[in-house]
């Protein structure tokens, strides 16, 4: 186990919500204390002020003498009542004149917050003001400070009780989502070293819920399928080239054997020149292999230029012509002129002549084979169609695969590459493919 | 002819150098392109053959070195299979001729010929002759014997290409290559289909084919 570390806690999902759950109890306590001085502070003046208004009243009721302060004091303690404020007159020798008040009056005049008093026998605090008046007496007036005490208790019990409310609502909340938020993970996590270990058709939990986690489920889902499919056509890739060139080997390994057993000059020639051939073959395939491969890297993109595009379909077809005419073949033209192409011109021409070597070698004589260039939309189109028997349908979604052989050609030769190339030349160019068969051929290249 | 072969792989080198040997050339190998380089500088060679990858110095780099050099000396580059972008930086390099490996020993000695041509005729006259053949590079036309021939465009290009190299054999790869551009080998026979249809005109009314087939080789038309 690693040690713990604050940096490391602190960007899990349930180190960041305790944190912000921690940040809001604390800002919760903050504004609490500074509310709680607040209310301390506006109560204190509140009563400061009522026993100045107060002291001003009794001093304007006895008109400035001793005695009328003193009777109205006695007025005021008849019909006191509890919330009322508490006086003591004393003479400049510090003797009693009036008032209930049983507290040392202070020398000197002015506010004190503190001021200890006996009421009933018990000790309390009241905040005062000490009057001295031109006679020399001395007015106390007080007000009892319970209401201050209780009023800070009852905020501060409220406050206290906020912040810890705050902060159990965040640890909760941050350990809630941290254990939805693992549990998620952990689903992901261990479908993931399901694959890592093997079981490549495992596929991340979806709940539905259309979350975020959904969402990259959805997406490593999809990243999942994309490697399936190209593993499986690697393996597929490989496991037909070793069986297509199973074949040709076999073949050439013969006729070298049949080279040895016989002592005929003749037939010692024919074999090792059919030998021969078979290894031309296995090369052929091998060239063609390369080819479908580097197409496919698309590192000739490099090499790509804008070339004649009609010119070059044109001169294509009449290269051919020849070939069609011995074979029995009509070979037809549709061209539009000007067409420019941004391309590889070589790697066209080969597309251009695959298409036309497969039409020349799988339709029958009198088939009429119409080469077709035009530039319906922003792309230039090549239509290759020949009135052949055609391809049954369920061949026709394989045909661009390599080894890919139709039924018809199967028997004949050609290795089941010209179309696999043809879809890669294609591809690298930006372009789309579309094959129909119903009955004839006739395949689509969009550039 | 005097050959300078740079090939690291002892049985291609081995292959090369008898084969052409008993051609009746002399050749001059290296397995390292430093060593192939400092032998190429010595000059007094008609043609070089450089392998593309080779220890020390690789044959693109060679043949730009000695091309930087003002040495014009024609080269014939080999490389393995694959490789469409090679073809092009080698001939953009300076080699004068691509083979890609493995390759029929005719084919190489096809191209030698033809390499060691090229230096003696730089400037190409507009009229070509060979035996009773005339062509004319301007016009488009041509004469057997004073006969007007009418050729198709692929025709013309094809007869020309064979008169320029008259007296040599000319590979159906190589023929591919410099009539139509192509680097590939099409499965349909375009190359004998042309011929065939180019000999029939050529030989309307004459006894003695203009063409010769070299077999296992090539075509050639006779320098006289």
């Amino acid at each position: 186990m690693r040690g713990f570390s604050f940096k490391r806690w602190s960007r899990t999902t349930f180190g960041v919500v305790t944190i912000v759950g921690i940040v809001f109890a604390l800002t919760t306590l903050a504004i609490g204390i500074i509310a709680f001085e607040a209310t301390h502070e506006a109560l204190e003046q509140q009563l400061d002020h009522r026993i100045a208004t107060e002291t001003a009243s009794l001093i304007d009721e006895g008109d400035d003498g001793p005695d009328g302060v003193a009777v109205a004091i006695r007025r005021r303690e008849a019909a006191r009542s509890t919330a009322s404020l508490d006086f003591r007159l004393v003479d400049s020798a510090g003797r009693l004149v009036a008032g209930s008040l049983d507290a040392v009056v202070p020398n000197k005049p002015g506010y004190i917050e503190l001021l200890p008093y006996t009421r009933d026998g018990e000790q309390r605090i009241a905040q005062s003001l000490t009057t001295l008046l031109p006679s020399g007496h001395r007015l106390l007036v007080a007000a009892d400070r319970a209401v201050i005490d209780e009023m800070d208790a009852s905020l501060l019990k409220l406050f206290v009780g906020a912040f810890g409310v705050m902060l159990a609502l965040g640890v909760g909340a941050a350990w809630v989502v941290g254990i939805v938020n693992r549990n998620r993970l952990s689903r992901i996590d261990t479908t993931a070293k399901a694959i890592i270990g093997g079981d490549l058709g495992r596929r991340m939990p979806v709940t539905g819920a259309g979350d975020e986690f959904d969402r990259v489920a959805e997406t490593l889902n999809q990243m999942l399928d994309r490697i399936a499919a190209l593993m499986d056509n690697l393996r597929q890739v490989s496991s037909d080239v070793a069986h297509d060139l199973r074949t040709p080997l076999t073949r050439l390994h013969n006729r070298l054997d049949e080279a040895l057993a016989t002592d005929d000059r003749d037939a010692q020639r024919q074999a090792i020149e059919a030998a021969t051939a078979q290894s031309r073959e296995l090369l052929d395939i091998f060239a063609a292999l390369l080819r479908i491969a580097e197409v496919e890297g698309m590192g000739v993109k490099a090499q790509f230029r804008e070339m004649p595009l009609s010119e070059l379909v044109d001169s294509i077809v009449e290269t051919y012509r020849p070939d069609a005419e011995i074979s029995g073949h009509i070979l037809m033209k549709s061209i539009e002129p000007n067409l420019k192409l941004v391309g590889d011109r070589r790697l066209i021409q080969q597309l251009l002549s695959n298409l036309l070597d497969n039409a020349l070698a799988h339709t029958p004589p009198g088939t009429t084979i119409t080469v077709v260039l035009d530039k319906p939309s922003d792309h230039s189109r090549i239509v290759i169609a020949d009135d052949g028997p055609g391809v049954a349908q369920e061949e026709t979604t394989n045909l661009f695969q390599r080894f890919t052989r139709g039924q018809r050609s199967r028997t004949g030769n050609g290795h089941g590459l010209g179309l696999a190339l043809v879809a890669a030349i294609t591809t690298a160019h930006g372009g789309k493919l579309k094959l129909t068969s119903n009955p004839g051929f006739e395949i689509t290249v969009e550039l | 002819m005097r050959i300078l072969i740079i090939e690291d792989d002892p049985e291609t080198l081995g292959f090369i150098a008898r084969g052409l040997s008993e051609l009746g050339h002399q050749t001059v190998t290296s397995s390292d392109g430093r060593d192939g380089l400092f032998q190429a500088t010595e000059g007094g060679f008609d043609a070089l053959i450089v392998d593309r990858m080779l220890p020390g110095l690789d044959g693109l780099a060679l043949v730009r070195a000695l091309r930087a050099a003002g040495d014009t000396t024609p080269a014939l580059m080999l490389t393995a299979i694959g490789g469409i972008a090679d073809r092009v930086e080698g001939l953009e390099g300076g080699a004068d001729d691509y083979l890609v490996k493995p390759f029929a020993f005719s084919e190489l000695a096809a191209r030698v010929q033809v390499l060691g041509r090229r230096q003696a005729a730089p400037a190409e006259p507009s009229r070509m002759a060979a035996g009773d053949i005339v062509i004319d590079l301007h016009r488009r036309s041509v004469t057997r014997a004073g006969q007007r021939v009418i050729l198709q465009p692929r025709e013309f290009a094809l007869l020309a290409e064979l008169v320029r190299n008259a007296g040599r054999v000319m590979t159906r790869t190589m023929l591919l290559e410099r009539v139509w551009d192509f680097d590939f080998d099409p499965r349909t026979n375009i190359v004998e289909t042309h011929l065939s249809r180019l000999r029939s005109k050529l030989n309307a009314g004459f006894d003695v084919d203009a063409i010769e087939t070299v077999r296992g080789a090539g075509y050639m038309i006779r320098s006289s």
